[in-house]
C-alpha cells in the first residue's frame, strides 16, 4: 500500500517519527504527523495551510501543540469532559509541575502512550523505520488518510490526505488547527473547490 | 447555571459522548500521574516492592511498566 504514498506524505510520515524523536518521545503521535505537515514547503498540504491564511502562523500552531504536551496531551475537550466530572485538568497540572517541576507531566507520557502502539503489523510498517511505534491514534490517521484519497477517487496518497485525516479526527491537532482556521471542511474548500465536506 | 454544573449534569446523565470522553480522559491523566508518581519514588530510592505495595499491583506489573526507565 505504501507505494501509493506520494514523496510529500512520505516525508511526512518520516518526519514525524523524526519529530518523536526529536521531543522525546518513545511513540509516534498524531502531534508529531501534523508538525511534519508543517514542515512541507510547495506541497498540497502547504498549499491548503497556506490558502488558508496558515503560512505566517505555522508556529503559533506549534506552541498550541506544545501546550497541549504540558497537559499531558490532553485535549481542550478532553478538559471539557474531565471539569464535567468536577475534574480541573489546570490545576492538576499546575499541582504536579509544583511538585515535579514544569512539564512533568509532558516528560511522562512516554510509557503512557506505548499502550495500543503495536510496531510494524499494518501496511504501513514497510517504510516505517526504526523502533518506535506508531501510536493507534497516528495509525489511526494513516488509515483514515487511505479512506479519504479512496473516497476522493485519487490514486495516490499524498499529504493533503493526511491533514484532511488529522483535521477529520477529533483530538490536539484538529483543536490546534482549528483554532487557527482550519477545518476539515475548509481544507476540503481550498483543496476540492466548492463540494459538500463529506465528514470523517 | 454555570458551563461545568451543565457538563456534569451531562456527564453523570444524558449525554453518553461526554461521560465516556471523560472516563478516557481520565485513564490517560491517570497513566501519567502514576508514571510521575513511581518516578520521584524512584529517585527517592524506593523499591519496586514498596511502589507495587502502594499501588496495589504486584511487583513485576509495575516493574515491567517502568523498569526500563
Amino acid at each position: 500500500m505504501f507505494e501509493r504514498f506520494t514523496k510529500d506524505a512520505r516525508a511526512v510520515v518520516l518526519g514525524a517519527v523524526g519529530h518523536a524523536e526529536r521531543l522525546n518521545a518513545e511513540t509516534v503521535e498524531e502531534q508529531h504527523m501534523l508538525l511534519a505537515l508543517l514542515d512541507r514547503e510547495a506541497s498540497r498540504a502547504s498549499f491548503a495551510l497556506t490558502s488558508l491564511g496558515l503560512a505566517d502562523r505555522r508556529e503559533s500552531v506549534k506552541r498550541a501543540l506544545a501546550e497541549a504536551r504540558r497537559r499531558g496531551g490532553l485535549s481542550r475537550a478532553d478538559a471539557d469532559a474531565l471539569s464535567g466530572l468536577g475534574i480541573d485538568l489546570s490545576k492538576i497540572v499546575s499541582r504536579v509541575e509544583e511538585a515535579h517541576g514544569e512539564g512533568a507531566l509532558e516528560a511522562e507520557r512516554k510509557g503512557a502512550e506505548r499502550k495500543g502502539a503495536g510496531r510494524g503489523k499494518g501496511w504501513w510498517s514497510g517504510f516505517v523505520g526504526g523502533h518506535r511505534p506508531f501510536t493507534q491514534g497516528a495509525k489511526d490517521v494513516l488509515t483514515e488518510s487511505l479512506r479519504i484519497a479512496l473516497a476522493q477517487r485519487d490514486r495516490y496518497i499524498g499529504d493533503e490526505h493526511l491533514l484532511l485525516a488529522l483535521a477529520a479526527r477529533p483530538g490536539v491537532p484538529a483543536e490546534a488547527l482549528a483554532d487557527h482556521g482550519v477545518t476539515y471542511a475548509s481544507l476540503r474548500r481550498v483543496l476540492y473547490g466548492g463540494g459538500e465536506a463529506k465528514a470523517g | 447555571m454555570t458551563e461545568a454544573t451543565d457538563l456534569a449534569e451531562r456527564a453523570g446523565d444524558r449525554d453518553p459522548r461526554i461521560g465516556l470522553r471523560a472516563v478516557s480522559a481520565l485513564r490517560r491523566l491517570l497513566e501519567q500521574l502514576e508514571a510521575v508518581q513511581v518516578r520521584s519514588a524512584r529517585n527517592q530510592g524506593w523499591s519496586w516492592q514498596e511502589i507495587a505495595a502502594e499501588l496495589g499491583v504486584s511487583r513485576q506489573a509495575v516493574h515491567k511498566k517502568y523498569g526500563r526507565q
